[in-house]
């Protein structure tokens, strides 16, 4: 190994340790976002926003609830409420669905928490 | 075995570069078939525990040695060619795998040429270091454009000191390579 090489690896190693943190924070700034799909449209949100939607539904009002990183339908108007029972769901793909109503919350693109793909 | 003779002989008068034209299509071609057997020697591993995408980048050897014996065109002829071969032996031809190697093939070439014009003083550690990153970025690139999203760059940083690991250690076996060719 040659001086010009441990300047090369050197200065390679220190711009990737430097720029980890802000890559890092780069990444997360590239929100998680939920869409609400109904039968009004698509309503999209980020994930790590604060309210309460309440969407019109085929049978009535869906409320659909966004809190701490996480969205949950806290109320719905149909017979079974399998919405609400899916409970709080935060992991990009994630989907609850509400069948009556037609309104389909789903958690689109952001973080790479979990793998869902490899390549060799 | 004086035909043996006659080729040490060229060899040794022809560093840096190889100046026979029937020397180079021979080295190139016994290098594209040594990055390709590389590559599909790499490609049989099993993956590591904990770092499933780590890749040596065995096939690289061969390109590293064929830039400083023969120059980035015939360097450029091995890495296109093994990308191509390695793509069809293993059916990733036309799919996303090959979309990255061979833009990381092209990027690693191209960081590899660029630093041997501007830095002579470089060994082969260092060029090679230098290009496994590039290699990397090249695939990230891909990668980045078919998830349609940047956030795969989040695992950049650890994947470039890893990478100059494993490319500062294939360009130790390339240097040691070409010495034992031209020093003999």
């Amino acid at each position: 190994m040659t001086r010009a090489d441990r300047i090369v690896i050197a200065v390679i190693a220190v711009v990737a340790v430097v720029s980890w943190p802000v890559v890092v924070s780069a990444g997360a700034a590239d929100a998680t976002r939920v869409a609400i799909a109904g039968p009004g449209g698509v309503t999209t949100r980020n994930l790590d926003s604060n309210e309460e939607l309440a969407i019109v539904g085929a049978r009535g009002e869906v409320v659909v609830r966004i809190a701490d990183g996480a969205v949950a339908v806290t109320e719905a108007d149909c017979p079974d409420h399998t919405c609400v029972r899916t409970g709080r769901i935060s992991a990009p793909g994630s989907v609850i669905a509400c069948v009556p109503n037609g309104v389909i919350v789903r958690i689109e693109g952001g973080g790479l928490d979990e793998l869902d793909a490899r390549v060799r | 075995m004086s035909s043996t003779h006659a080729f040490a002989d060229e060899l040794r008068g022809a560093q840096p570069g190889l100046r026979s034209a029937t020397l180079r299509v021979a080295y190139a071609s016994a290098l594209l078939a040594t990055a390709v057997v590389l590559g599909l020697v790499e490609s049989s591993l099993p993956p590591v525990a904990l770092l499933p995408w780590l890749r040596i980048g065995l096939a690289n050897i061969a390109v590293v040695v064929a830039l400083l014996l023969c120059g980035a065109r015939v360097a450029a002829l091995v890495s296109g060619g093994r990308v191509v071969v390695i793509g069809l032996l293993t059916g990733t031809i036309a799919s996303p795998v090959f979309a990255m190697a061979a833009t990381g093939a092209a990027l690693s070439l191209g960081v590899m040429v660029v630093l041997q014009r501007s830095l002579p003083s470089l060994s082969p550690v260092g060029l090679s270091a230098a290009g496994s990153v590039g290699h990397m970025f090249g695939q990230f690139l891909v990668a980045a454009l078919v998830l349609g999203s940047s956030s795969v760059f989040v695992l950049a940083p650890p994947s470039v000191l890893v990478a100059l690991a494993v490319g500062a250690a294939t360009g130790l076996v390339a240097g040691s390579v070409v010495s034992r060719i031209t020093k003999r």
